[in-house]
């Protein structure tokens, strides 16, 4: 026993006094259809910013993938080809549409974020279809709930849970929805597209999540890392049970 | 690695999926809920009359006949379309999250600290507590890149200090 605990001590010193900032990679894979993708938290390229690395809790359990089927592809806008901090190139190009997923939650940012590092990033992830074509893809509802918001290109649905998903950039003569309209999961919601009102964006689905977490007597609604809940979500698709 | 799997034990067994509803410290009678000389839509009043919880909006837009209110007992989001924008107020007094006391990152984010405005995919939001429930405020424009609403927080900081109360039900 005192073996076990001086074992247990000496994990904890050395891995306090390991100077190891930069993260392992841990591309990981998954039995079938090809899909790979870097860890939670593990942003890429490095210099994106730092996420949540090792956070692999799942904030929104059971929730559907956001678009209707796949592939579809997490991975950064900002630092991807074509970006504006990316290498250059096309936002169609290829290799923005392939595995392995990297996340972007906590992307830098102006945004202010309590569950990032140095309170700033990007408050959800940015998603891409199947391909690079302009309002082809349908996004559809994660949880069954009712759309409480549509703005000039954001749709809110509060699910059933409470949680308030937010769906940016879809093509607004396209939703299938209207506010206050009760939604199953899966129902189509509109498609995807670079709408930011007259501002254009590239063309994806950036999806968040915002969640109250109570801690004592406080509470505080945040938006939550998505990334796992998506993992999750994906695997079922892919398996053809979303 | 042994980092990694340190952290994600500890922060998972530091979280919890517990869900439920917030108490709510309901405001004095007369000090909060300001009644108005005139009856308020019939869009806000029958939207909101089974809604369990304070409910504000800025007296700016109070008698906005427009105004589109999607609520149940434990939540509302009134929205107002405005020109080239949409105003957004939210209350809801659920929580999905309950983190024990222990955890320091939760404990630090609780602090009380100054009501920001920030800036998100060009929209201009800010959230905050009141009465033990939470509630967001947004504006989202046509063109976040120039119209000053979604640029500034001057907009939607005259809207917060123009909150009043407007109904709600113990």
């Amino acid at each position: 026993m005192k073996l076990f605990v001086a074992l247990i001590i000496m994990m904890l010193f050395t891995s306090c006094i390991t100077k190891k900032d930069t993260p392992i990679e841990t591309e990981q894979t998954w039995k079938g259809k090809g899909f790979t993708y870097y860890a939670s938290g593990q942003l890429k390229p490095s210099r994106s910013g730092v996420g949540r690395y090792g956070d692999n809790y799942i904030y929104a359990p059971n929730i559907r993938f956001p678009l209707a089927y796949a592939p579809a592809y997490i991975n950064s806008q900002v630092y991807g080809i074509g970006g504006q901090f990316g290498p250059k190139g096309s936002l169609c190009d290829q290799r923005n549409y392939q595995y392995p997923w990297k996340d972007n939650y906590c992307e830098k940012r102006g945004h202010t974020m309590p569950l990032c590092r140095g309170g700033k990033g990007h408050q959800g992830v940015d998603i891409r279809a199947k391909d690079c074509r302009n309002s082809k893809h349908y996004a559809v509802a994660v949880e069954e709930g009712v759309i409480t918001y549509i703005g000039s290109y954001s749709v809110k649905l509060r699910g059933k849970s409470g949680r308030t998903y937010r769906y940016l950039h879809l093509n607004s003569r396209s939703l299938k929805v209207y506010r206050g309209q009760r939604v199953w999961r899966g129902q189509k919601i509109g498609l995807v597209s670079n709408n930011m009102g007259r501002t254009k964006t590239s063309i994806h689905l950036h999806f968040d999540i915002k969640q109250t977490v109570r801690v004592g007597g406080r509470s505080k609604q945040v938006y939550v890392p998505p990334y796992s809940s998506l993992i999750q979500a994906y695997k079922r698709l892919l398996k053809g049970r979303p | 690695m042994y980092r990694l799997l340190l952290f994600t034990i500890f922060f998972i067994s530091s979280l919890s999926s517990e869900s439920g509803i917030l108490d709510i410290k309901w405001p004095k009678p007369n000090t909060q809920h300001q009644k108005p000389s005139t009856p308020y839509p019939s869009v806000l009043t029958k939207g909101i009359n089974n809604t369990k919880l304070p409910v504000y909006i800025p007296n700016t837009y109070a008698y906005d006949k427009k105004m589109i209110v999607v609520a149940d007992k434990n939540f509302y989001t009134i929205s107002f379309l405005l020109k080239e924008a949409t105003f957004m107020v939210a209350g809801d007094k659920t929580f999905q999250e309950s983190i024990p006391t222990s955890n320091s990152e939760f404990q630090k984010m609780m602090k009380p600290s100054p009501l920001t405005f920030t800036q998100e995919e060009g929209i201009m939001s800010t959230d905050f507590n009141r009465h033990g429930v939470n509630y967001t405020l947004s504006v989202e424009c046509e063109d976040p890149k120039i119209d000053k609403r979604c640029k500034e927080e001057k907009f939607l900081r005259n809207l917060y200090n123009r909150l009043i109360m407007v109904g709600g039900r113990a």
